[in-house]
């Protein structure tokens, strides 16, 4: 059984119905819970509200994964106050991005429980015949990653992209959800690691400073791989031009290194936006022809 | 001798002309780096090259007294782990500015323990901003005056009385550095907090990391300087930075004061960090007092 929960930001039950559909579709029960239809401002129901719903999931060994219903914000307010010590005992997909990379990255540091980084309910397209296919191919990765299947994912080869091949577990997630993560009990420590981001909405100017943020705070010296998924840039103010493209922020940071790196990674606030196995060994070969992330 | 750089975005020298006539002025000798109006065509003064050395000459140069930054923007953390202090740890001198020079003001104290002057920039001398409050308490400070503040009491104070040193600066640079080698210790201390257009979702999250970091249980005091421009996402998040902050706090019984005059609004005053001082928020006012050694 999946379980339907808000952790962050609110969702209205009708915006729910097509992720309920498609999953029942795939063969899963599924238990909605109480913060669905819950709205305290952006919240989905208030910080209780939202721990007790997660804290239910967590603890009714008959949901054996856990979909966060969409983003927003609200996620660090709770985590704190989440007992898991049943998800220790009885392992449970976690699964969802953006602000949800708080949960991913805190039971990653804390439990070493693996994950699921993917899209969440509020993607999933009210007309399939309709949707973009990659759109579509995004959220059946998360049935392939739920039934067990190894995950597979390729990548642009580009001129900008660092080849070699690196081995080790897959983190990351929303670039500045990790940095505000930083010096707490939820940080990552990314060594020997796979470690990808992505972000939205964030200046060029303000990318750059999380990206010094990952080098100054020990996250890109001892990697052993970097994948940049999907920035939707914020154009710069009139008059305040960067004058660097996030190839040039990435490539100068990582330049004292020579693990491999890619971009374009289908992963991200876009469409196309692929089940990854969060925590979970994964081999990443970039070619200059092809880039291959494949489970071990 | 004040030396005028700008180790972090692009200004033009025009913009610091009345801070440069307006310090030789007050009697002071200005020497002007080339990161001031340079020849950057884009968002910084110059390359981190170019603004590293500018900085570093002047934090070595044995005539130059106080380095006054142009204006903030963004760059120091790209430049601030090449910043050779030594010469700097033995003759100190003041640091000035605010917003992006809160780097260097963090970085110096969590290393050195040395004072700095979180102040107006050149920028506000214009606009007959030379004869404004902000513009003089940095006067006064530059002149070795005892700095000391008042401001009206606000709703949400905490009264008490606290004497403890000072730190503090813009939330989001605070917030970046957390986890890095620039991070500053707040146990102890008066924290001030400042910050310039984010989400209010963001200041949330950003106290959120200073809070769960534990650099705010342990606070002397906490004053609050103005949060200006704000921005809301389409769905309100439903809290002011004031309650915000509130919210945050609300388990710890520190002395807590709002409005105080430092940020990127009209009032800005000159603050030494590092240095201890006097806070006492009572029913009718607050006042922030150096205390003499």
């Amino acid at each position: 059984m999946i379980g339907i929960t808000c952790p962050a930001g609110n969702i209205t039950m009708k915006e729910i119905q097509p992720a309920i559909q498609q999953i029942e579709g795939w063969g899963f029960h599924t238990k909605i819970g109480d913060t669905v239809g819950k709205k305290d401002f952006t919240f989905g129901g208030t910080d209780a509200e939202r721990l007790a719903d997660f804290q239910q999931m967590l603890d009714d060994p008959a949901v054996s994964a856990i979909l966060c219903a969409r983003g927003g914000y609200g996620a660090v307010h709770i985590v704190d106050g989440l007992n898991f010590s049943s998800l220790l005992q009885h392992p449970k997909w976690i699964i969802g991005f953006s602000d949800i990379t708080v949960l991913l990255c805190h039971i990653h540091t804390n439990l070493h429980v693996a994950s699921i980084h993917s899209k969440m309910c509020n993607s999933f397209p009210d007309d399939w015949s309709k949707a973009e296919p990659v759109q579509v191919a995004s959220i059946l990765s998360i049935r392939q990653a739920l039934t067990g299947e190894k995950m597979q994912y390729t990548a642009p080869p580009l001129q900008y992209n660092r080849a070699g091949s690196a081995e080790g577990q897959l983190v990351g997630g929303n670039l500045k959800t990790i940095e505000s993560l930083a010096g707490t009990v939820s940080d990552i420590d990314t060594a020997g690691k796979i470690l990808f981001v992505e972000d939205t909405g964030e200046y060029l100017y303000s990318i750059d400073r999380m990206f010094w943020h990952l080098q100054r705070t020990g996250k890109l010296d001892r990697l052993a791989g970097l994948i940049i998924g999907g920035f939707k840039v914020r154009p710069d103010d009139p008059g305040e031009d960067f004058g660097r493209t996030l190839y040039d922020i990435v490539t100068d940071r990582v330049k004292p290194y020579n693990y491999p790196v890619c971009f374009n990674f289908p992963v991200g606030h876009q469409p196309e936006n692929y089940a990854l196995k969060y925590g979970v060994p994964h081999t990443l070969i970039v070619h200059p022809d092809q880039v291959n992330l494949t489970e071990k | 001798m004040i030396a005028i750089i700008c180790p972090a975005g692009y200004m033009p020298r025009e913009r610091a002309q009345t801070c440069i006539d307006t310090l030789q002025q007050w009697g002071y000798a200005v020497n002007t780096g080339p990161t001031l109006g340079g020849a950057s065509k884009n968002y910084f003064s110059g390359n981190d090259d170019d603004r590293l050395s500018d900085l570093q000459e002047a934090l070595d140069d044995q005539d130059v007294k106080a380095i006054l930054c142009g204006r903030g923007g963004y760059g120091l953390s790209r430049i601030i782990d090449r910043i050779d202090f030594s010469r700097f740890r033995q003759s100190p001198k003041w640091i000035i500015g605010y917003s992006d020079i809160t780097v260097l003001h963090s970085h110096i104290e969590a290393n050195f323990n040395i004072a700095t002057l979180h102040a107006p920039m050149a920028a506000a001398f214009d606009d007959d901003g030379a004869e404004g409050p902000n513009v003089q308490s940095l006067r006064h400070a530059l002149a070795g005056d005892k700095t000391a503040y008042t401001c009206p009491s606000h709703p949400f104070n905490r009264v008490g009385q606290v004497t403890a040193p000072l730190t503090g600066g813009n939330l989001a640079l605070l917030a970046h550095l957390t986890g890095s080698s620039s991070a500053v210790g707040t146990e102890g201390k008066i924290l001030f907090l400042e910050d310039v257009g984010e989400y209010l979702y963001n200041i949330d999250r950003m106290l959120r990391q200073l809070k769960r970091s534990g650099r705010l249980d342990r606070l002397a005091g906490l004053l609050l300087g103005s949060f200006s421009e704000l921005k809301d996402t389409n769905r309100p998040f439903g809290a002011t930075a004031e309650e915000i902050i509130l919210d945050c706090i609300k388990e710890y019984d520190y002395p807590v004061a709002y409005g105080f005059p430092v940020g990127h609004d009209r009032t800005n005053v000159a603050l030494k960090t590092s240095v201890p001082y006097e806070l006492k928020v009572a029913a009718g006012q607050t006042s922030l007092t150096e205390t003499v050694a």
